[in-house]
């Protein structure tokens, strides 16, 4: 985040607090996308995700002073909102962690926005936007594949809380380690290392799947 | 490198600015010459690629639009209720103020009266003060006043008021007797709980050339009506 960013959205939320509905709208539509995903990562339920995402922008309409730009960035502040929510949801319904809600829930996404992972624009879009090293990268023919990514997310969804936050955020939002130290309240140092031993786990994880695959083909 | 740097870094290899970027070269050199750390990162490789396809999966993905409409909604909803809220306590608000504002004034009217001219109150002017022409300014009705000689000993026993802000007009102010009702012995900070409450009573104030009255000295029953 930079600063100049940072002053725009402590100037869009003055305008919020002073009832200013285009600002609000403004702040609505930079953020919510990457809060909703954030939401159905972590819970892997699009109707849970839209319910979390509500509760963020209603806290915000609520109460928009709540928010001090000299404790952080809005957008962290933001997922902050998000992620206590989500605690209070696993709280009240613990099979949330388990993520083992409809796991057609991201297929029904991605078919619909995307026409499938396979989809020609899926491929062209993800090799622009790193570099044009993905097509070539090893396993890729093996991802090309719903069922390939389904495996991954099933693997995400299996780690614990504090280390999915951090794949979530830096693998599939593709935030640096600093953004998401902002939005997890936390040191840069403690995503490095969440991250680290998060990865280790999923090798380990997908791994693991290979081998029943194999031994059960 | 061996197998355990190899570990530590292997997962920054492709992440730019990382301490495993840097090391990128001799990692490679390692895993072709170590079978496991290969193995190793083949997998890592696999798992990049699979949270890239993921992470593409779901990156036009956003939460319906409805939603934002039931959102601005409850905005505009907010707001409408705040500003419900806010008008009536302007109005308490301002209300307040000028029924302050009001009882001030006519307390200030009542015991000293406008600048210029003789308070209703006032019924004589005690010792001249040490410019005549200026108690001669008081007003038209300067003529109707007695000129009461008073001993300087006398100006001991004024307490000064909380707000004075002349400290001069004790020696040069005009002192003029005035007849209050014993309420109003409250705002100069007199106990009044003390005395009766019902009734007039005679006090000399000292005023300042401004009009300001500075000291307040209650006169004894007796003396009020002997004068």
């Amino acid at each position: 985040m930079t600063q100049t960013t940072d002053l725009a959205d402590a100037l869009l939320l003055r305008r919020i607090a002073g009832g200013d509905e285009d600002a609000f709208s403004e702040v609505y539509r930079q953020k919510q996308p990457a809060l909703y995903r954030f939401a159905l990562h972590m819970t892997g339920n699009a109707s849970v995700a839209e319910d979390v995402t509500q509760e963020v922008f209603m806290a915000l309409i609520r109460d928009p002073k709540r928010f001090d730009p000299s404790r952080g960035t809005l957008g962290g502040f933001l997922f902050g909102v998000a992620r206590n929510h989500l605690r209070k949801r696993w709280e009240q319904d613990r099979r949330l962690v388990a993520f083992d809600g409809d796991p057609d829930d991201l297929h029904g996404h991605a078919s619909i926005d995307h026409g499938g992972i396979g989809s020609a624009n899926g491929h062209s879009a993800h090799s622009n936007g790193h570099g044009g090293g993905v097509s070539s990268a090893p396993g890729w023919d093996e991802f090309a594949s719903v069922e390939a990514i389904a495996r991954v997310r099933q693997a995400v969804g299996t780690l614990p809380e504090n280390y999915r936050e951090v794949v979530v955020l830096c693998e599939l939002e593709e935030m640096s380690y600093e953004e998401a130290a902002s939005a997890l309240g936390c040191p840069v140092g403690t995503v490095r290392s969440r991250l680290h031993r998060a990865r280790a786990m999923l090798v380990e994880k997908l791994r693991e799947t290979r081998s029943v695959r194999r031994i059960s083909a | 490198m061996d197998c355990t740097r190899f570990e530590e870094i292997v997962h920054d290899i492709e992440r730019p600015g990382t301490e495993g970027f840097a090391l990128r070269d001799s990692a490679l050199a390692h895993a072709e010459s170590c079978a496991n750390c290969a193995r190793l990162m083949t997998d890592v490789e696999s798992l990049d690629a699979g949270l890239r396809a993921m992470s593409v999966a779901a990156a036009g993905q956003q939460a319906p639009a409805n939603l934002e409409v039931r959102l601005m909604a409850e905005f505009r909803r907010q707001r409408m209720a705040s500003l419900r809220w806010s008008v009536p306590r302007q109005i308490a608000a301002l209300s307040t103020a000028a029924a302050v504002m009001l009882a001030v004034g006519f307390s200030l009217h009542h015991f000293m009266g406008p600048k210029g001219h003789e308070a209703p109150g006032v019924t004589q002017l005690l010792n001249r003060p040490a410019s005549p022409a200026a108690a001669a300014g008081s007003g038209t009705a300067q003529d109707s006043v007695n000129w009461i000689d008073t001993d300087d000993s006398e100006y001991a026993s004024f307490i000064p008021l909380p707000y004075a802000d002349d400290p001069s007009a004790l020696d040069e102010g005009t002192v003029v007797r005035v007849e209050m009702p014993r309420a109003a012995l409250a705002s100069f900070g007199l106990p009044v709980a003390a005395m009766e409450s019902d009734g007039t009573v005679r006090a000399d104030l000292i005023v300042s050339a401004d009009g300001t009255p500075q000291a307040i000295r209650l006169v004894p029953q007796a003396s009020a009506s002997q004068e």
